[in-house]
């Protein structure tokens, strides 16, 4: 893919300063652009309405569930008006105590791999752009080659590894494998590839390290981009199941996806306990993303992964 | 960190880092500077990768020649035993075709409803932060939580599926218990859960199409019909290549929602070939012969690429 | 709904815990590095910090096993206890494998003994030790010697059992008097013959309406294993799974396979239902009898009907009864802290001693000298199949074998065909011996 397109996406200005909400059918602004009449408009809005319903409905009915008494649940099913509402399961999960350590397991590890994957992604991919190391071409063939293999294939020998590192059950053995992220390499060295060099090669003059060259000059640039990655870096660790489900035995080391999945709660089936603590894991992303989305979406152009 | 080396130092010291020094020329992009720069920021990510990347390739594959357990038993070679016990053993052909079938009908949903969805919000139609939310969010939860509400909706008496057809007066469908269903139950979820990425990559790319293009074509007073076929759709097509490969790999490599559901049942007839590999490595202690099975799934996967850049051949924009 | 009385004590402790650990955790993420040093290191031994156990107890044994857990944290002896219920099955044994072969696995954990041979040999256990067991009171006199024998590997003791639980019958009583298939102090007559089985089941259905005998296995793991076991048993023919190849008597298998097709023939008794199926079919007074391990007691025992039990039926002559047996095991531990191995053995010897409790759930205590207290011979309808654990058939001792197998999947699968009348009890057998053979030509991993 060319360079140039990461540098396209951003939104055009007619655009950006506006809010999304404020977006109404009369600023037709869209390229789509339904026409006058009233009717591509209607339709439209329904098939939106419709897919956003289907989408929404587990939400809600997970949320009414929590709502509601086991025994109302389990005697009522579909009404989900049946019964007064009540927070008991939401009490009774909080007490328990599981869900709130495995969600600071979570944020702790996904925190940790974002960091320390950015750091060191963004390290390499720019030395991979400017970089005339030895074994530059090599390093960076064998790195991209590695996008096409899987993490998941590497479950088995990954294993033995950290029995032989004596880290079976610790959070370092959840971290560490994470860390590595071909394509993310990837993504930065098209970016810093499309970056002039002629600043860096100014400041450089000046007499600045190349440390210092790439903080004060070539970060400040790749901020966008570096967040876009962070994006992606944190959601896939923080949703990352089958590597922390096999590395990690102990219950009080256990992350969200991994904890509830594996870890019997209760005695018997409750749903009303199930949905709470589902929607209790859910919420943190979820409230990130509410406040964040505008900048989520123009992050992921960035990437040119969504780039045309 | 803060004691940057000077090139010159930094040189011959990260030739290890690719093995065979490269003759300089090819560093020549950069100008017609010919010192040794980098080293440094690349070796923490050449460490890692090494560690957790390049060594778990080499080890497994020979692992994938050794009888060596999960177990504290001893290790013996076994050459290409593993290989030829995988390419007679049924469960891993029916586990292979498993993960196709997930693939095939995954992909196809994800693909379009993804893209449909990107158009219709794309035009602009008032309450976008909700259409956002409401079909990315399901792509933020992690999967337990995933399979915890789908669970419930599956739920054979009181679950909200079999409750709508018992309202619309059909029987009861045993969503994860019956052979013929379950792949396609776990389907139906798989699409609600990560449709949302792709959601956002289409959107990404709306939303960087040049305006001109459409208002050429509304000089011309194309309708919104003839927009969408003869602009949009057209320019969209890298994305959808993009997309659909990416959606193929990911898959692919489908494990969790099925194992947390149904571990792959009934009768292993949604058993992926992930699992399998967990189930032969880490269940059945057979760690040797998992490696080999995950190699046989890697060419796979290598296989399904290259056909893939074959079909779609590769435009550049 | 469930379990709210009985945690009371325990919840504040484990409040205070979980705290704890999650403000050290919360700070933990300011001072990262530090931390991370820190967890790598296994728990300090002393008596601060939580015995680590693991069990797969749901339902009524998770509340009794609370109970009991909670009786043993009291008193000035009392244990610190982190308890993590896991759901039985593969899961749960994979995880206590690959925690064993960690070396950071938990300090107690419940295994069947019936998985010992796939666990023991591999070194994924670390042996009893006999002195400081007897120390806290613990001897061989206190175990039936045949269980006692299941639970050495190599002249060690690898487990200690804490119950059998065996695979029964139980029926409503008031049918059965109707039926006239109890003698005259109430309890099973055993028909002894195939034959007099049928008739038996015949005359329950009669009796109540609906069904004669419920028996679930449709996509069940383990429940057709269970049945064939004991019945094979009872034909006095032998189940051997021997490197060389299985030593399965075929005619045997047949007849067993051809009588449970006779048995479950679809109108007197259903051939078609799930183990929750059959559970909800007997709750719900739609047959007399149900052949369940004694395990599902506390749920039977909710709905009121008027229960009776037996140890299983005997139908070939020789008693025989499908069981296996809850068993405390240590998993390997990389660096074992002497401390913590001795506070291990001491609560083993502490939750034996609460086996009158445990037996509530329907368990056979494996602790001989409570059968003695003058509790349990009050146990209705417990008492009734204690013979049950004298007449026990476990597994055959093989690494694949045992709770929750592969092993027992196999088998459920190869002779569910046979009952819902899509396979002869001959193709079965085949199928079975078959899915023997590939488990046992596959290399060992164990040793």
């Amino acid at each position: 893919m060319p360079a140039t397109t990461t540098l396209r996406t951003r939104p055009r200005p007619a655009r950006a300063p506006r809010p999304a909400r404020r977006r109404t059918a009369e600023s037709a602004g869209s390229p789509l652009l339904l026409g006058h009449g009233r009717l591509p408009r209607v339709l439209a809005g329904t098939a939106l309405a419709v897919f956003a319903l289907l989408w929404l409905t587990p939400f809600a009915l997970a949320l009414v569930t929590s709502l509601q008494s086991e025994r109302d649940v389990a005697s009522s099913g579909l009404n989900p008006l049946k019964g007064a509402l009540t927070l008991e399961s939401y009490r009774q999960i909080v007490e328990r105590g599981n869900v709130p350590v495995w969600a600071v397991n979570s944020l702790l590890i996904a925190t940790l791999v974002t960091v320390i994957t950015v750091v060191i992604s963004t390290l390499a991919a720019y030395a991979f752009s400017r970089g005339t190391f030895r074994g530059r071409r090599v390093l960076l063939a064998v790195t991209v080659a590695s996008i096409m293999v899987p993490p998941q294939l590497l479950i088995v020998p990954l294993f033995q590894q950290m029995r032989a590192f004596n880290l079976v059950d610790t959070y370092w053995a959840v971290i560490l494998p994470q860390v590595v992220a071909p394509m993310m390499v990837f993504i930065l060295k098209r970016f810093f590839d499309a970056v002039p060099r002629e600043l860096e090669e100014a400041a450089r003059i000046d007499g600045a390290s190349e440390l210092r060259v790439f903080r004060s000059v070539v970060l400040p640039l790749s901020r966008p981009i570096v967040a876009a990655v962070s994006v992606f870096v944190f959601i896939g660790a923080w949703n990352n199941f089958l590597w922390p489900f096999i590395i990690i035995n102990d219950s009080s080391l256990m992350t969200l996806p991994v904890g509830l999945a594996t870890v019997r709660e209760s005695y018997g089936i409750q749903y009303a306990q199930s949905m709470a603590s589902a929607l209790l894991a859910a919420a943190p992303l979820i409230l990130v993303f509410l406040f964040f989305q505008r900048r989520i979406v123009k992050s992921v152009a960035t990437t040119g992964l969504g780039g045309t | 960190m803060s004691t940057q080396a000077s090139p010159e130092t930094v040189a011959p010291r990260d030739g290890g880092d690719g093995g065979v020094p490269e003759p300089s020329p090819t560093a020549g992009r950069s100008g017609p500077r010919q010192r040794r720069s980098g080293g440094w920021f690349v070796l923490p990510f050449a460490v890692c990768f090494g560690l957790f990347m390049l060594w778990p390739v080499v080890h497994g594959i020979a692992m994938s020649f050794t009888d060596e357990s999960l177990t504290l038993a001893g290790t013996s070679f076994v050459g290409f035993d593993n290989y030829v016990e995988a390419f007679g053993d049924a469960a891993v052909w029916n586990a292979l075709g498993n993960t196709l079938f997930f693939t095939l009908i995954t992909t196809v949903p994800l693909v379009l409803i993804a893209l449909g969805m990107a158009l219709l919000v794309h035009t602009g139609l008032a309450g976008q932060w909700l259409w956002r939310l409401a079909f990315f969010a399901p792509y933020l939860l992690p999967v337990a939580v995933v399979t915890l509400i789908w669970q419930w909706v599956y739920q054979p008496d009181l679950g909200l599926a079999n409750q709508l057809l018992n309202a619309l007066g059909f029987g009861p469908v045993g969503w994860l218990s019956d052979e013929a269903v379950a792949m396609w139950a776990i389907a139906l979820l798989t699409v609600w859960w990560t449709v949302g990425f792709n959601f956002l990559l289409y959107l990404a790319a709306l939303q960087s199409l040049p305006d001109t293009l459409y208002e050429a074509a509304a000089l011309d007073g194309a309708g919104a019909w003839r927009r969408l076929w003869s602009i949009t759709l057209p320019q969209l097509r890298r994305t959808t290549v993009l997309v659909g490969m990416l959606q193929v790999l990911a898959s692919l490599k489908v494990f969790d929602q099925i194992y947390i559901l149904t571990k792959g049942g009934p009768n292993d007839s949604t058993r992926p070939i992930l699992e399998y590999i967990y189930d032969v490595g880490f269940t059945g202690y057979r760690l040797g012969y998992a490696s080999a099975i995950s190699y046989l799934f890697f060419a796979l996967i290598i296989v399904v690429s290259i056909a893939q850049l074959r079909f779609f051949p590769r435009q550049e924009g | 709904m469930t379990g709210a009385h009985p945690r009371r004590h325990d919840r504040f402790t484990v409040d205070r815990r979980r705290f704890l650990r999650l403000s050290l955790t919360a700070s933990g993420a300011a001072l990262a590095p530090g931390l991370l040093t820190g967890c790598g290191a296994p728990a300090p031994g002393g008596d601060g910090v939580g015995l680590k156990i693991w069990d797969l107890f749901s339902g009524g044994d998770g509340l009794l096993m609370d109970e009991m857990m909670d009786t043993v944290r009291g008193g000035p002896d009392g244990f610190t206890l982190d308890r993590t219920i896991l759901e039985w099955g593969p899961s749960y044994y994979t995880k206590l494998a690959m925690a064993a072969a960690g070396g950071r696995a938990p300090d107690v954990a419940v295994l069947h003994l019936s998985r010992m041979p796939g666990y023991a040999p591999g070194g994924l256990l670390d042996p009893f030790d006999l002195e400081l067991l007897a120390e806290f009171g613990i001897t061989r006199e206190d175990f039936p010697p045949a269980l006692w024998e299941r639970a050495q590997w190599e002249g060690r003791l690898y487990a200690v059992p804490l119950d059998t639980h065996p695979f029964i019958v139980f029926y409503d009583l008031d049918v059965a008097e109707r039926a006239g298939v109890l003698d005259g102090a109430g309890r099973l007559i055993q028909p002894g013959s195939p034959g007099a089985m049928l008739e038996t089941s015949a005359a329950l259905a009669e009796a109540h309406g609906g069904a004669g005998l419920l028996f679930g296995h449709v996509t069940d793991p383990a429940q057709n294993w269970r049945i064939f076991n004991a019945l094979y048993a009872q034909t006095g023919a032998a189940f051997d799974l021997p490197e060389s190849g299985p030593a399965i008597d075929t005619d045997a298998a047949v007849r067993v396979v051809s009588f449970l097709q006779e048995l479950f023939d679809g109108r007197t008794n259903p051939n078609h239902l799930d183990y929750f199926g059959a559970l909800a079919s007997f709750t719900e007074s739609r047959g007399a009898m149900i052949a369940v391990g004694e395990w599902e007691l506390p749920t039977l025992r909710s709905t009121g009907i008027r229960l009776g039990a037996a140890p299983f039926v005997n139908v070939f002559g020789e008693p025989a009864v499908a069981t296996d047996s809850h068993s405390y095991v240590l998993p390997r531990q990389e660096r074992p802290d002497p401390a913590r191995r001795r506070e291990a053995h001491r609560y083993v010897a502490a939750m034996l001693r609460q086996s009158l409790t445990w037996a509530g759930a329907g368990h056979l205590p494996a602790y001989q000298p409570v059968l003695a207290e003058p509790g349990y011979a009050e146990l209705d309808p417990q008492s009734s199949y204690t013979e049950a654990g004298d007449l026990a058939v476990l597994d055959p001792p093989a690494w694949f074998a045992g709770s929750g197998s592969l092993f027992q999947d196999r088998m459920s699968q190869a002779i569910q065909p046979a009952l819902l009348g899509r396979a002869s009890a001959e193709a079965a057998v085949d199928r079975m011996v078959r899915e023997c053979a590939d488990l046992l030509d596959q290399p060992n991993p164990v040793r």
